[in-house]
């Protein structure tokens, strides 16, 4: 069985096994190591205090941490549907004009081109309370304050929610515009000569219909979702008050501010499950709803 | 409407006060001088950028390059958080092989044994130049781990014509009972603070309201409130009755709307620009502002004034004090030990302050004090000789650094948070401040204090 | 009543376009305009001056280079290209194994690839680096590179196994009973087949070695091998921010992406849907 297992099939898939093996699963043991020491970063010969569970002790009682982590699932919560419904909407949109629909997908692309740390930046500015774009637009019609969007306390997340909004809609829209391209003209047709109102068409056929692309788009965004951390560092960096603190901007203050990568790598495992948790989810969705739509 | 209007044209103005100057090669004032032939020696180094920082670069290191033989590689030239973040990743992986790195006194703490002990390294003669105190805060466990080339200390600015006004004047006594002059005390600056606002064109006062920043300010209030941070045991106790009312401070004056409600994302730039765009009466800052507040780039230019910082209920004023300063690194050659020193010396000799104390910051050599002083008074520059002076004397009679301990910056990030949870309301100031004395506790009891 | 509809459709796609295209082409008129009157106080709406100072600095060949940034162009270029070429190949290897053969724990090795992709790059950052610090290969674009390839290799082996699923075997058996090699068959028969889903992920790979910043913050350390997003960074400093020449640097970074996805969006559509759907 050996010499058959190590022919074909495994030499073609080696290359992929090590290049994630050497760039994840070993970094991923060193700091699964770490996670039970009391490893500081400035302290090398600390890598070697081992201190049992007890950075995961402490994880159990933290209740920043816990805030932190439930805040991180609410906004993907929020996140991910607004983008879905957005991301729906415009598809559903640009299907229904025919003339300059390459150009139209292009732009609706745009923001794909846009490195995160820069839509943190760009929208930094565009919130600002003082010389911010949408304050000073405001301005035009009057208003007389200065709003703090990135202090208050709904503000704040709400702003860096649309900031990713805006980011990553473009990654649905692109995907279920090709999913409605792709769904066959004759049952729409037919179910209209039956009487079928738009609700009904839209309900009954073209949603069955893309609900495997709707999984392909979340599974490829829940790949990413951690990349939200550069929006967040760089618009808040978690603040005030840790409104807007996320899993991902505690991990990074306490690893490499406080210097205290032990306990940071205990957290790194919990987002890590949680990032794997949401990609599994999806992934074995979108396996489900292939089979389905096989069978019709 | 008018807030902030020419916050932006004060902006790209910034590097205009910070450019290039002429030395004399041979530096005359100096009477150490640190040469020696280092051809063939490149040394590596890692240094704090920025505009107030970069002209120090450009002129001195060609200098020394011509006229050692040697050469300067700059591996990185970042803000100082930033440095901070990748001497840490440094130190991890055991990458720390440079020589000379930009360093600061209330950071080189965290990073233990890393750096070189300069006594020995940089000549005797050339130490004596430097004022002892700043030299004692640059020691660490009997080792001077650090040569600084500047000192921070904090006093208040504010704009002049407002406070001569003489309709200003009679509406303030109507309203407080006592004549309007800069404060003295910190419950003077904030009701000076409160009447002078009128939101959202112009603030009374402001503070930098994240991060090490607000720790250092609430610290300084702590001690002007005759409080402590740590007790003896270095137990926290900023949560008595000092302490609360330092950060009942901080939140009266955002909840009066006395300082910009942005104000918690704000950073010394911003509080710096901010005061230059003539839209905020009282700022707390730095003596390297200075001559640019007074400049015809600033809004305020011939318009500013200057008071110690105000005295708190305990009878101190605030003092919140630090270097920045160069390191050697143990990685460090020993061949290259002599170079580096040498680099270091260029950097922080009498030629190098006083182009520094041109702008504003504060001198770290003791004669260059004098100097600066006799310079300013020659050329009839009446506001830089009264800076010089005040700063003199909140440096000799106030001035205390943090606590020099490797966890101030793990302090600084428990605390802050809770400052301004308080400061937003989601807390009251006895829950915050008591919550981060808890978190404080076990800091301190893991770092082996107790 | 049919006309107002249609008016009022048009309206809602003006105004979603206005909306998905504003924030950027704030940053591409920005980067033309003079910091003052970029973020000044009441807004400066219509530009009254223009200029190309952010370009001229970045890219000037005599006197002060603030930012290198047409060493950061370069490097980005090669780490993207080269990380995206290598990742494609073997990936599609990877696709073609799990498409068309059997063995044991086909479907666990699948997820697990999968899975490891989702691990967000903040963990992984810090050990990392570590590694391959040790291994001296920190602040090259030989470690960039291998980074990008481990991350976009399991995407690629998605896409592509889905199509080479798709297309029947006896094709390429056809092809090898008329004297092909098993690897001519592939590279004559299924490949050119497999083209829209090998552009697809292509794509993406490349978009995201271009736009990555959380590791090569950290991997990266100076000119050598400082990409764009990182080198966007150095118009951050100790105390101010330029953000014309942070908008300048983006447009630079921008525009190649949006003329490379212009040109593949066609394959894009096509190439993700077959791939990940039918599969």
């Amino acid at each position: 069985m050996s010499r058959k297992f190590f022919s074909g099939p495994f030499i073609l898939i080696l290359p992929s096994i090590l290049a994630i093996g050497f760039v994840i699963i070993i970094p991923l043991i060193f700091s699964f190591y770490t996670s039970f020491t009391s490893y500081k970063l400035t302290r090398p010969d600390s890598l070697f205090n081992f201190v049992g569970l007890r950075n995961y002790e402490r994880l159990i009682d933290n209740t920043k941490f816990w805030y932190a982590f439930g805040r991180t699932i609410l906004f993907l919560a929020v996140v991910l549907n607004l983008e879905l419904l957005f991301g729906l909407g415009i598809a559903l949109l640009i299907n229904k004009i025919t003339w300059g629909q390459r150009t139209l997908r292009t732009i609706m692309m745009f923001p794909m081109m846009f490195s995160p740390i820069l839509v943190g930046f760009q929208w930094k500015y565009i919130f600002n309370d003082n010389i911010g774009l949408l304050n000073n637009f405001l301005y035009l019609f009057g208003y007389e304050s200065a709003i703090p969007w990135l202090i208050d306390k709904y503000l704040a997340m709400g702003s860096i929610m649309v900031a990713e909004i805006w980011a990553n809609t473009s990654i649905f829209a692109i995907l279920l515009l090709a999913g409605l391209l792709g769904i066959p003209r004759d049952p729409i047709e037919a179910a209209r000569v039956d009487g079928c109102n738009s609700w009904q068409v839209f309900k009954n056929i073209t949603l069955p219909f893309l609900m495997p692309f709707i999984f392909i788009a979340l599974t490829i965004r829940s790949l990413d979702v951690g990349r939200a951390y550069d929006i967040v560092h760089i618009m808040t960096g978690g603040g005030p008050a840790m409104r807007t603190e996320l899993i991902w901007t505690m991990i990074a203050r306490i690893g490499y501010k406080d210097a205290n990568m032990g306990f940071a790598n205990a957290m790194s495992y919990v987002s890590i499950i949680l990032s794997i948790a949401f990609t599994y989810y999806f992934f074995t969705k979108l396996v489900a709803a292939r089979r389905d739509l096989g069978q019709q | 409407m008018k807030f902030l209007k020419n916050f932006l044209v004060v902006f790209s103005l910034l590097t205009l006060p910070f450019s290039a100057f002429a030395v004399d090669e041979n530096f005359p004032n100096d009477k150490v001088a640190i040469w020696g032939d280092f051809s063939g020696i490149t040394l590596d180094v890692k240094l704090i950028g920025g505009a107030p920082y970069d002209p120090l670069y450009e002129v001195m290191i060609p200098i020394w390059e011509a006229k050692t033989g040697g050469k300067v590689s700059i591996l990185s030239k970042k803000s100082h958080f930033e440095l901070d973040k990748e001497i840490k990743q440094d130190i991890a992986a055991g990458n720390i092989s440079y020589c000379v790195v930009s360093n600061h006194t209330s950071f080189a703490t965290q990073y233990g044994d890393i750096y070189r002990d300069l006594n020995g390294i940089v000549p005797k003669d050339f130490l004596a130049e430097f004022v002892p105190l700043v030299l004692d805060h640059s020691t660490v466990d009997g080792r001077l781990v650090q040569l600084p080339q500047h000192s921070d200390v904090s006093n208040l600015w504010y704009i002049k014509s407002i406070y001569e006004d003489e309709d200003n004047k009679k509406r303030f006594k109507a309203e407080y009972g006592y004549d309007l002059a800069p404060p003295e005390t910190l419950e003077q600056w904030k009701e000076q603070a409160i009447f002078w606002s009128d939101p959202p064109n112009f603030y009374g006062t402001q503070y930098v309201g994240k991060e090490e920043a607000i720790t250092g300010r609430f610290y300084e209030l702590v001690i002007a409130e005759g409080g402590a941070l740590f007790d003896e045991g270095m137990r926290p106790v900023f949560n008595d009755e000092a302490g609360q009312r330092a950060l009942q401070w901080f939140v009266d004056l955002y909840n009066a709307q006395a300082v910009p409600a942005g104000v918690l994302n704000y950073l010394w730039d911003e509080t710096g620009l901010g005061f230059a765009s003539g839209t905020v009466a009282l700022n707390l800052d730095w003596g390297g502002w200075g001559a640019y507040f007074n400049s015809a780039d600033s809004k305020i230019g011939g318009d500013v004034g200057l008071v110690r910082f105000p005295m708190g209920s305990g009878g101190k004023r605030g003092g919140w004090s630090g270097s920045h300063t160069y390191s050697i690194l143990n990685g460090c050659p020993e061949e290259n030990l002599e170079a580096a020193a040498s680099l270091i010396w260029i950097l922080t000799n009498h030629e190098a302050q006083m182009h520094e104390a041109r702008g504003g910051k504060l001198p770290t050599m003791t004669r260059v004090w004098k100097d600066i002083a006799s310079e300013m008074d020659a050329e009839g520059n009446a506001f830089m000789s009264d800076l010089f002076s005040t700063f003199s004397a909140s440096m000799a009679e106030d001035a205390f650094t943090p606590p020099l301990i490797p966890e101030w910056i793990p302090f600084s990030n428990i605390i802050f948070p809770e400052l301004q949870a308080a400061i937003v309301g989601d807390k009251s100031v006895k829950e915050a401040l008591d919550a981060a004395a808890k978190e404080t506790d076990y800091l301190m009891q893991d770092a082996g204090y107790y | 009543m049919k006309q107002i509809k249609k008016f009022a459709f048009w309206l809602l796609v003006l105004f979603l376009l206005i909306l998905i295209c504003l924030p950027g082409i704030w940053i591409f008129v920005s980067a033309f305009r003079p910091n003052p009157e970029i973020l000044s106080k009441p807004a400066n709406w219509i530009p009254d001056r223009w200029t190309i100072h952010q370009f001229t600095q970045m890219f000037s060949i005599n006197g002060y280079v603030s930012v290198p940034a047409f060493k950061y162009l370069m490097n980005s270029v090669i780490i993207s290209s080269v990380s995206t070429l290598i990742a494609i190949t073997i990936g599609m290897m990877g696709g073609y194994a799990f498409a068309r053969f059997n063995f044991r724990g086909k479907n666990s090795i699948f997820l697990s690839l999968m899975l490891a992709r989702a691990v967000p790059g903040i963990s992984l950052s810090l050990p990392l680096f570590i590694l391959f610090a040790k291994l001296g290969i920190i602040n090259t674009s030989f470690g960039v590179i291998l980074v990008y390839v481990a991350m976009n290799v399991p995407f690629t082996i998605w896409l592509t196994d889905g199509f080479f699923r798709q297309i029947p075997k006896e094709m390429s058996e056809v092809a090898r009973t008329d004297g092909c090699t098993r690897l001519q068959a592939f590279w004559n028969v299924e490949l050119p087949l497999a083209g829209p889903g090998i552009g697809a992920a292509a794509i993406f790979a490349f978009l995201l070695s271009w736009n990555e910043y959380a590791l090569a913050s950290i991997i990266t350390r100076t000119v050598h091998s400082k990409t764009l997003p990182i080198g966007m960074m150095d118009y951050l400093d100790e105390f101010t921010i330029n953000w014309a020449g942070m908008c300048a640097i983006a447009v630079v970074m921008i525009i190649p992406a949006l003329i490379l996805t212009f040109i593949v969006q066609k394959h894009l559509v096509s190439g993700l849907t077959f791939g990940g759907v039918k599969g």
